[in-house]
């Protein structure tokens, strides 16, 4: 147990160094590659229910990380999972926050620009992955490529394409 | 800003409030609580704020909530706006995710409706990011256009190292931000030369 929320801690505080871009959801295929096929925590069809809660569900997306915990080691790991993954970010958005306090910042500005084809392809790579664990029939990859048309060219609150999906899955399963 | 800083309690009672409204990114309630509601920020400071916190790693919600409580009320208020944030949502998650696995071990039903909204999910993924390239790809100046090659470069390689050769992220988030720096940079310098 205690193995067990030491390697959640060490490699969730990690991986929180690489959520570029403000979306946790595009360390999906890092998380997957952990949690599945290396410490075999969780089989995929209980990944893709972790991912189908966290986005469901109201709350911010970081909120896969405290599942995982609790998947794998319950209240503790819910707890540590969530306390490793934000305390990097934090300490640095308090100094950061602090040194730029009123200020215009240049190096801020091409950092955020460098990010967006980066995490644009890490986007993808994540739905990728994501409909691997998942899209085993026809109609599962219908309804993926549907909601990317969707997501692409439609504004709507993305919920809707889930909870639209979701009623679709259980009248036709 | 408001004329006086907002108490601990107000600050708790805000992230809470945008921890639970948070659906699909949580940028719209930051903003409207912290701006139209409570008027803590203005919409210049908010933006800023935001840029900042989307530049850092982690959640940019989280990162906006530390900067924001950090100014009003030093660590006290940071931890209480976090707490704030992630765990009523947080709680509220683990619970119907112990009810969806009771529900899935006794409905196949369930477990269908499960399975699609998790392909939707990937769909999301999947559009958020080549609305991303689009957008990259819609250059407007010539200096742009000259650029977007290496951008879509670095798109492509990003999906491939993942997606295919399930490459460390840590270490293709590293290698392909410093070539995405090193190519922004330039893209930059070549368009000050342009306007000088």
């Amino acid at each position: 147990m205690t193995e067990t929320l030491l390697t959640i801690a060490l490699r969730f505080g990690v991986l929180s160094l690489f959520a570029i871009g403000g979306g946790v959801s595009i360390l999906i295929p890092q998380l997957h590659e952990e949690v599945v096929r290396q410490y075999h925590w969780v089989d995929d069809r209980a990944f893709a229910e972790l991912i189908a809660i966290s986005q469901a569900s109201p709350g911010p997306n970081f909120l896969l990380i405290p599942l995982i915990g609790w998947r794998v080691a319950s209240w503790p790991g819910a707890f540590v999972g969530l306390v490793a993954f934000m305390s990097i970010p934090l300490v640095l958005s308090v100094t950061v926050g602090r040194i730029l306090h009123d200020r215009e910042n240049e190096t801020i500005a091409l950092l955020r620009r460098a990010f967006r084809p980066l995490t644009g392809g890490m986007w993808i790579a994540s739905g990728i992955v994501v409909a691997r664990t998942v899209d085993h029939a026809v109609a599962d990859v219908v309804v993926t490529i549907i909601v990317a048309a969707c997501a692409i060219f439609v504004e709507a609150n993305p919920l809707w394409w889930c909870v639209g999906a979701g009623v679709l899955g259980a009248l036709i399963g | 800003m408001s004329a006086r800083p907002p108490t601990l309690a107000e600050i708790l009672l805000g992230f809470v409030q945008i921890g639970l409204s948070s659906v699909g990114g949580a940028a719209s309630p930051l903003r409207y609580v912290m701006v139209v509601r409570q008027r803590w920020l203005s919409e210049t400071d908010f933006s800023e704020i935001f840029g900042v916190a989307q530049a850092l790693p982690g959640a940019t919600g989280a990162n906006v909530a530390a900067m924001v409580a950090d100014r009003f009320g030093g660590l006290p208020a940071t931890l209480v706006a976090l707490a704030g944030f992630c765990l009523p949502s947080m709680f509220l998650a683990i619970g119907l995710l112990a009810l969806a696995t009771r529900l899935s071990a006794s409905s196949s039903r369930f477990v269908a409706a499960e399975t699609a909204v998790t392909s939707a999910v990937a769909g999301l993924f999947i559009g958020n990011g080549i609305r991303m390239a689009l957008v990259l790809w819609k250059a407007n100046t010539a200096e742009q256009r000259r650029w977007r090659a290496a951008r879509v470069g670095i798109i492509a390689l990003a999906i491939v190292l993942i997606a295919v050769f399930h490459m460390w992220i840590p270490a293709v988030v590293l290698i392909l931000a410093s070539a995405s720096l090193v190519s922004e940079w330039q893209a930059r310098k070549g368009e000050r030369k342009q306007t000088a």
